[in-house]
C-alpha cells in the first residue's frame, strides 16, 4: 500500500501538502459523543433535504472550462484552442471533445457556465469555495498561505448539522484533505476522516482498519476488546466505579470510551469493511469509472454513501496548466470525464441519483486568452456541473461571452454556490454558530439559492 | 442634568420596601411576609416602563421570588398598564395604583404619570440605539458586520453613534425614515417585520421600543434629543441569588447617571448567562435554574455597562463533610463546595498521585521501579519530597519549555530552525534556573542585542510584528486584538486602546546583527473614517499616556506597568494558566480571556492565589508546590453521586489529555521501543523537539499546535475515532508491542508468573498495582493462548486503557 501520491504543484510555489500541516492540527477527526447525544433530539430540517449524500470532485488547481464544457469555436485562435465542440445526448447541447463519455450522459447533469466561486488565486480560491469566507492568514499575508483555523469547510458544517448516518464517519475525504477542507472552529469534532491512500492503488486499504496489517485475528481482537472493556470499567479498587448509572470514567475519557467503540465498529463490522473495500467491485464498473485516482475515488464516494457517509470529498490535481495546457487538458480531461460520466450512471441506474448531489468544480476556471507558454493562466469564471439530489437534469444555465471571459447571465457566487449546496441537503444556511471568541457567524455568509437549478 | 426619565422616587432595598409594602389584607405569618418593590412608581416619561419585583420573605433574608406567579391588574389602564411580568408602563398623565394579588395577600403600589403628553425629545444616541442594540440590528452577523446586510449597515455594537444615525436617517437618499407618516417609515416597518425583512420582525408594533422609535420619527430625527446625564454604572437586583432546582428569579436592572438619577433599563438591557445548564436568562431578564447544581453569572449589558448576577442552585439536601484543610487554596476550595453543597471526591491513592503529579510537572510518566519506589515508601511527608524532587529533574525545563513555545508561536518553519534551536535552549535555562516570572517576561518584551544568539531577542521576534495582541493575550489575557476594528464587544477596549497599546513597540529595530532600542512613535489610529487623522499617544490598557521622559526603551514602561502590583491581570493570568494546567480547567476558560464578562468560578481563590504569587516574588516553581501539595489537587478522578456532573468547582480530579508529545513518550517508555523521528539521533524524545514540523502521523492526529497564535487552545485535546483506531490497531504501534527487544517480549521471557507479569504492566502503564479484580480479569488471557501473545494482549489492554491514555 502506498501514500496517496497526488502531489500538487502550484504557479506560487507552495505544495497542497504543506498548506495542510498549516492548516490543520487535527487533520482526522469523527464524531463527539455531545454531538451523538445531540442527534437524538435533533430538531428537524430547516427545509426538506432533496440530498442525503454530497459527492465534491474538486479539480484544484483550475480546469479549463473553454476546452471542456464552454468551447468557443468562433472566437480567434488566441483563444478558441485545438479543441472542438461535440454534440451530446441532449439536443442542442455541445461540450468538448475531450469530454466524449459525458456527452452520452449529458441528460442526467446540468452545466453552469456562469459560475464565479473564488478569488482567482489557488489557497485563497479554495478557501473561498469551501468555507464561503475571505482567507484569514495566520501571520499576515506574508507566505500567502490561508489558515483555515477559523471557518468550517461544507464537509464540516454538513458533518455538524446533519451528523451520521451509518457505520462510516459522516465526513470523508479522499485521498486527502483539501487546503481549507478543516473545521475551522468548529474543533476536531467536525474533521474529515482522510483515507490517506490512494484506491486506485491494487493493495488499497484505510490505514489502521485491516486486522491482517498487526497480524491479529478477529478473535484474539475481540478478546482484546473484551478484556479493555472490563479494565476501563473496573476502578482502583477493583470494584465497578462510578456507581450503577455512571460509567467508571468521566470526562474526556468517556467520550474517548465512545470513539473506542465506534473504532472497533469499523474494525469489526461488515458494513464499514465492506464500504472500503472497493475490490469487491465488478472489474466492468472499475474500467467505467477509469483506473486512475479520479475515477476510483468517485467510486469509493459512492460505496461510501451506501455506507451513510455525508459528505465526500475528492481532491485532484494538478489542473494548474500555466504551461502546454492543452497537452495537459488531453492528459487529465479523460480522468474527469470518465469519473464524471460513470458516476452519475452508476448512481442512476442504482436509483440513488436523486438523493445524492454531485458537484464538480476547480477553484477557478482558466483564462480564455493563451499564454506565450501555450498555457491558459488564473480565471474566475468556470462552469459548474451539477447532478441529482435536487438538481435539473441535462439543463444548460447561464452563459458566457463571445470569449468565454465574463458571464452574460447572472452569475452564480461562492454564497449562492453554498447555499444551494446547504439547501438542498436541508440546512438553514443562515444558522449562527459562535467562534472561540465569541463572534457569531453565519453559515454563508449573505448566501441565496440559485433558483434555477433547482429541478 | 434633569432627571427627565425618573420613574421612582423611593427606590429602596429589598428591606426597606417590607416596611412599606407589606400586605396587609391577607392573614400571613412573619414568616412569609409578601413584600413589592418598588413601593411607588413615578413616570415622567411616555416610553419607560419598570419592573416589580415580588418576593416573599421566608426567614431572615431568604427571600423568594414571587414575580411570575402573583397576579398583577392597574386600577386605571388610562393611566398605566401592567403586563404579567410585572412590567408597568404609562399610558397617560393622572394617579393610579397596581394591585398585586397573591392569594389572599394584597399590595397595591402608587403610579403617578405626569409630562406624558409633552415629553421631552427622544434621543436617538441614547434612547433610540439601546433598542436597536437589544434587537440584534448591530451585531457582527447582522448590519453590524463589514459591508452590512442587503445594503444598510451599521457600526458594530454602536460603535459609531454619528455614522449609525447618518445610515438610518440620511442613507438610502432618506427613504428609511418619513417623518410625516412615521409608521409609514422603512425603518420601522422593516424592523417590525411588517414589510419582509430577511432578519425577521425584531421589534414589535405596540412594544415600547416601537413606540420609541415611532415618536423619535414623529418629533423629526433629532440625534441628541434633549440630552440626558449619561449613564455612569447599572445595578442589578438581585445581584446575588440561591436558587434551588427549578426555580424561577425575576431581576431588575436600573442605570444611574452622573447626577444621581435612577431609571428602571430591565426592559432595554441585554442579559446573557455563563452557564445556561445551571441557570438559564430570558431577555426579559427573567432566570431560570435547572437541575443542575452549580454557579452561574448572568452577565447584564446596557449601554456598554455590564453588571453580573451570581446564580448560585446548590445540591440539595447534602450534609457537607469538609475534607482535610491543607492550606488556603483548600479552604478556599472547600468553601465553594459547601455553598453547592458538592461532595468532594476521595483523596487520590499514592499511585493515582504519583502519575498524575509526574505526567503533570514533567511530563513524563513514572517507570515501573520508580513507582514501585514510591509505593513502598513509608515517609510521612513522601508527596512533598517528590514534588521537590520533580521540580529539579532536567525535565521540568524541557518540558515547560515545549509548552512555552507553543504560545511564543515558535514555528520552525516561520522564524527559522536557527532561531527555534535558539529559543528552546534559552527557554530551558530560564525555566531550569527558575527565573522570576515578572523577570522572565521582562526578559522577552524587552529583548535587545544580537540576534543570532541564545536569548530573547528570537523570542521577541517570534511574536511576530504586530506585537501588542500577542502581549496582551498572552501576559495580560486582554484580547485588545478584538479592538483593531470595532469595540470590543464585551469590554470597554475600542481601536483608539489599540493603537495606544501598539505604540509601546514602535521604540525598537534591527541594526546589522542587534535588535537596539531606538525613538519611538506613536502610531496613527487607522480605524477611522477616510479625511480623518488621530495621532494616538502610547498608552497601556485603561491608563494615561505613558511617560517616556526617563527611558530610552518605551517598553520598559509597558513591562513597570505590566508587573506594577496594583496591576491585577498579569499575576491573574498566569495563575489561571498554571491552575488550568494543573486541574484540567482554568478559574476562567478561555484561559487568556479576562474580562469583567467572564468571571472566575472562584474569585476568592484567584485573587488569593495572585497575591500569594507577588508574596512568593513570582516563584513559579514555589507556586507549583502550593498548588500540588494542595488537598484539592489530590482528589481521586473517580466521581461520586453528588459531584459527577461537576465540571468547574473541583471537585474530583479531571481527566486531562496528554499533549501529543507526552503521549508518545509514554508509549516509548512503557514499550521500551524509541521513535525514529526523521533526521534526530534515536533516543531523542518527543518533548525534547525543537522542530514542531517533524513529520508524524501520530503527532497530526493527537493534536500537535501548529504555533501560529499565542492561544493554548491551539493545542487539539478532543478525542477522535483515528486516535482510538491507531492505538488499537495501527501497525505502527502493533511493531512496538510485539517488538522482539520490547517489553512484553522480556517479560514473556522471563521466568515471572502471569501475575506477576499483569503487576509489572500495572506498574509501567498505571503507577499502581492492580486489584485482585484486575488480575481477576486478566489472567485468562494466559489460559487461552500462548505466554507471549498474552502478555501482549495484556500490555495491549492496558495501554488503550482510557486510565492510560489520560493524565487523571
Amino acid at each position: 500500500m502506498s501514500k496517496a501520491s497526488s502531489r500538487i504543484g502550484y504557479c506560487d510555489g507552495i505544495s497542497r501538502r504543506r498548506a495542510i500541516k498549516i492548516g490543520g492540527t487535527g487533520v482526522l477527526g469523527g464524531l463527539s459523543l455531545p454531538h451523538l447525544l445531540a442527534m437524538a433530539e435533533q430538531a428537524p430540517l430547516a427545509t426538506p433535504a432533496k440530498a442525503k449524500a454530497c459527492i465534491f470532485l474538486l479539480l484544484e488547481g483550475g480546469p479549463s472550462h473553454i476546452d471542456m464544457w464552454d468551447l468557443k469555436p468562433n472566437a480567434p485562435s488566441e483563444i478558441r484552442g485545438p479543441f472542438n465542440p461535440i454534440a451530446t445526448n441532449v439536443p442542442g447541447t455541445q461540450i468538448g471533445e475531450l469530454m466524449p463519455r459525458c456527452a452520452q450522459v449529458t441528460d442526467k447533469f446540468t452545466m453552469l457556465r456562469s459560475a464565479t466561486l473564488g478569488d482567482g488565486a489557488h489557497q485563497t480560491g479554495v478557501h473561498w469555495l469551501l468555507t464561503g469566507y475571505p482567507p484569514n492568514f495566520a501571520d499576515g499575508q506574508a507566505k500567502k498561505t490561508p489558515a483555515n483555523e477559523l471557518y468550517p469547510s461544507l464537509g464540516s458544517v454538513i458533518s455538524r448539522e446533519l451528523g451520521p448516518r451509518g457505520a462510516v464517519p459522516p465526513y470523508i475525504c479522499v485521498p486527502n484533505q483539501s487546503v481549507a477542507g478543516g473545521p475551522g472552529f468548529y474543533g476536531p469534532s467536525y474533521a474529515p476522516f482522510v483515507i490517506e491512500t490512494d484506491p486506485v492503488e491494487p493493495d488499497f486499504e484505510v490505514r489502521d482498519l485491516n486486522l491482517a496489517k498487526t497480524a491479529i485475528d478477529e478473535k484474539r481482537f475481540n478478546r482484546r476488546r473484551r478484556m479493555l472493556q472490563q479494565i476501563d470499567r473496573l476502578g482502583s479498587k477493583g470494584l465497578l466505579s462510578g456507581g450503577k448509572d455512571s460509567p467508571g470514567l468521566s470526562g474526556r475519557s468517556a467520550i474517548m470510551s465512545t470513539y473506542y467503540e465506534k473504532a472497533f465498529s469499523m474494525v469489526t463490522s461488515p458494513q464499514a469493511k465492506k464500504a472500503f473495500n472497493i475490490h469487491e467491485e465488478p472489474e466492468a464498473l472499475r474500467e467505467r469509472y477509469g483506473y486512475h485516482q479520479l475515477g476510483q475515488c468517485a467510486l469509493l464516494a459512492r460505496r461510501l454513501v451506501e455506507a451513510g457517509c455525508r459528505f465526500i470529498s475528492v481532491e485532484h490535481g494538478s489542473w494548474d496548466t500555466h504551461f502546454d495546457n492543452f497537452t495537459g487538458h488531453e492528459v487529465l480531461a479523460p480522468s474527469a470525464d470518465s469519473a464524471l460520466a460513470a458516476l452519475v450512471t452508476d448512481l442512476d441506474e442504482r436509483g440513488m441519483l436523486d438523493d445524492t448531489l454531485v458537484v464538480m468544480v476547480g477553484e477557478m476556471g482558466r483564462t480564455p486568452k493563451i499564454n506565450k507558454d501555450a498555457g491558459r493562466d488564473h480565471h474566475i469564471l468556470q462552469t459548474a456541473i451539477f447532478a441529482g439530489g435536487g438538481v435539473k437534469r441535462g439543463a444548460l444555465i447561464g452563459g458566457s461571452d463571445a470569449t468565454a471571459s465574463a458571464p452574460t447571465t447572472p452569475p452564480m457566487t461562492n454564497q449562492s454556490f453554498l447555499g444551494t449546496i446547504f439547501h438542498l441537503m436541508g440546512i438553514d444556511y443562515n444558522k449562527l454558530a459562535y467562534t472561540d471568541v465569541g463572534r457569531p457567524v453565519s453559515i454563508v455568509n449573505g448566501g441565496q439559492v440559485f433558483e434555477e437549478l433547482l429541478a | 442634568m434633569n432627571i427627565r426619565r425618573n420613574n421612582t422616587v423611593r427606590w429602596r432595598l429589598l428591606c426597606a420596601a417590607v416596611v412599606m409594602g407589606v400586605a396587609t389584607a391577607g392573614k400571613v405569618g412573619l414568616g412569609a411576609a409578601l413584600v413589592v418593590n418598588p413601593v411607588e412608581i413615578n413616570f415622567d416619561h411616555p416610553d419607560s416602563s419598570a419592573q416589580l419585583l415580588v418576593g416573599r420573605i421566608l426567614s431572615g433574608e431568604t427571600v423568594v421570588d414571587r414575580t411570575h406567579e402573583v397576579q398583577f391588574q392597574s386600577s386605571d389602564p388610562a393611566v398605566a398598564i401592567v403586563n404579567r411580568r410585572g412590567v408597568v408602563m404609562p399610558r397617560g398623565d393622572g394617579h393610579t395604583h397596581i394591585v398585586v394579588v397573591d392569594g389572599e395577600d394584597r399590595v397595591e403600589i402608587p403610579v403617578r404619570v405626569a409630562r406624558y403628553a409633552s415629553p421631552p425629545l427622544v434621543s436617538f444616541r441614547d434612547e433610540v440605539l439601546p433598542v436597536l442594540n437589544k434587537a440584534g440590528c448591530m451585531s457582527s452577523s447582522c448590519h453590524g458586520k463589514q459591508g452590512g446586510q442587503n445594503g444598510f449597515q451599521l457600526s458594530v455594537f454602536n460603535f459609531d453613534p454619528v455614522g449609525d444615525y447618518e445610515a438610518i436617517v440620511k442613507g438610502a437618499r432618506g427613504r428609511r425614515v418619513a417623518i410625516a407618516r412615521p409608521l409609514d417609515s422603512l425603518f420601522l416597518r422593516k424592523a417590525a417585520g411588517i414589510v419582509p425583512h430577511s432578519g425577521g420582525p425584531r421589534i414589535h408594533p405596540g412594544s415600547a421600543g416601537y413606540n420609541l422609535i415611532a415618536r423619535w420619527i414623529r418629533e423629526g430625527v433629532s440625534y441628541e434629543g434633549v440630552s440626558p446625564a449619561p449613564v455612569v454604572r447599572i445595578e442589578i437586583e438581585p445581584a446575588d441569588v440561591v436558587l434551588s432546582f427549578k426555580q424561577t428569579q425575576q431581576l431588575r436592572v436600573t442605570a444611574v447617571d452622573r447626577n444621581g438619577g435612577r431609571r428602571c433599563v430591565t426592559v432595554d438591557a441585554v442579559y446573557e448567562s455563563n452557564v445556561p445548564q445551571v441557570a438559564s436568562v430570558e431577555e426579559t431578564g427573567r432566570v431560570d435554574s435547572s437541575d443542575v447544581p452549580g454557579e452561574a453569572a448572568v452577565l447584564v449589558k446596557y449601554m456598554g455597562h455590564v453588571s453580573v448576577c451570581r446564580v448560585t442552585v446548590p445540591q440539595p439536601g447534602v450534609a457537607f463533610q469538609r475534607p482535610p484543610e491543607n492550606g488556603f487554596v483548600d479552604k478556599l476550595v472547600w468553601d465553594k463546595l459547601q455553598r453547592l453543597g458538592i461532595a468532594a471526591s476521595e483523596p487520590a491513592d499514592d499511585g493515582m498521585f504519583l502519575r498524575r503529579v509526574y505526567l503533570d510537572t514533567i511530563g513524563t510518566l513514572p517507570t515501573a521501579s520508580e513507582a514501585r519506589a514510591y509505593l513502598e515508601d513509608t515517609a510521612e511527608n513522601k508527596r512533598g519530597l517528590l514534588v521537590d524532587r520533580l521540580l529539579e529533574r532536567e525535565e521540568y525545563a524541557v518540558y515547560w519549555a515545549m509548552r512555552w513555545a507553543d504560545i511564543l508561536k515558535v514555528d520552525s518553519v516561520r522564524i527559522g530552525a536557527q532561531k527555534a534551536v535558539a529559543i528552546n535552549r534559552w527557554l530551558r535555562q530560564q525555566l531550569s534556573a527558575n527565573v522570576p516570572y515578572d523577570q522572565f517576561v521582562r526578559n522577552i518584551l524587552t529583548a535587545k542585542g544580537t540576534i543570532a544568539g541564545e536569548s530573547a531577542v528570537p523570542v521577541y521576534q517570534a511574536l511576530g510584528e504586530e506585537l501588542g495582541p500577542s502581549v496582551s493575550q498572552l501576559f495580560l489575557g486582554v484580547r485588545i486584538g478584538c479592538a483593531k476594528c470595532h469595540q470590543h464587544p464585551s469590554e470597554r477596549w475600542n481601536p483608539r486602546d489599540f493603537y495606544a497599546f501598539g505604540g509601546f513597540f514602535t521604540g525598537v529595530a534591527t541594526q546589522g546583527p542587534n535588535l537596539v532600542p531606538v525613538a519611538g512613535k506613536d502610531l496613527e489610529n487607522q480605524f477611522l473614517k477616510t479625511g480623518e487623522k488621530e495621532t494616538v499617544p502610547a498608552a497601556a490598557l485603561g491608563a494615561e499616556p505613558a511617560d517616556f521622559s526617563n527611558t530610552q526603551d518605551r517598553r520598559e514602561v509597558l513591562v513597570d506597568w505590566m508587573t506594577a502590583p496594583d496591576n491585577p491581570m498579569f499575576a491573574r493570568l498566569i495563575v489561571n494558566r498554571l491552575w488550568a494546567h494543573y486541574f484540567g480547567r482554568g478559574l476562567f476558560v478561555d484561559i487568556d480571556d479576562q474580562r469583567e464578562t467572564n468571571p472566575p468560578t472562584n474569585e476568592p481563590l484567584l485573587d488569593a492565589l495572585a497575591a500569594h504569587l507577588r508574596d512568593l516574588d513570582y516563584d513559579l516553581k514555589a507556586l507549583t508546590r502550593t498548588m500540588l501539595l494542595s488537598g484539592a489537587y489530590a482528589l481521586s478522578s473517580v466521581p461520586n453521586e453528588a459531584n459527577v456532573r461537576d465540571q468547574q468547582n473541583y471537585s474530583h480530579a479531571s481527566y486531562k489529555p496528554m499533549p501529543a508529545e507526552v503521549l508518545l513518550d509514554a508509549i516509548c517508555q512503557v514499550t521500551r521501543v524509541p521513535e525514529k523521528f526523521n533526521g534526530w539521533p534515536v533516543g531523542y524524545r518527543a518533548i525534547q523537539l525543537w522542530d514542531n514540523h517533524v513529520p508524524s502521523y501520530f503527532f497530526d492526529i493527537f493534536g500537535r499546535p501548529a504555533r501560529l497564535s499565542v492561544c493554548e487552545c491551539e493545542r487539539g485535546t478532543e478525542p477522535s475515532i483515528a486516535q482510538a483506531l491507531y492505538v488499537m490497531n495501527s501497525p505502527e504501534f502493533a511493531r512496538k508491542i510485539g517488538h522482539r527487544h520490547g517489553f512484553a517480549r522480556s517479560l514473556a521471557n522471563s521466568q515471572r508468573t502471569p501475575q506477576q507479569i499483569i503487576t509489572e504492566v500495572f506498574l509501567s502503564t498505571l503507577s499502581r498495582f492492580p486489584s485482585v479484580a484486575e488480575q481477576e480479569s486478566l489472567l485468562p488471557a494466559f489460559e487461552q493462548q500462548d505466554r507471549r501473545m498474552a502478555t501482549e494482549d495484556v500490555l495491549w489492554t492496558l495501554l488503550n486503557s482510557k486510565r492510560f491514555l489520560y493524565v487523571h
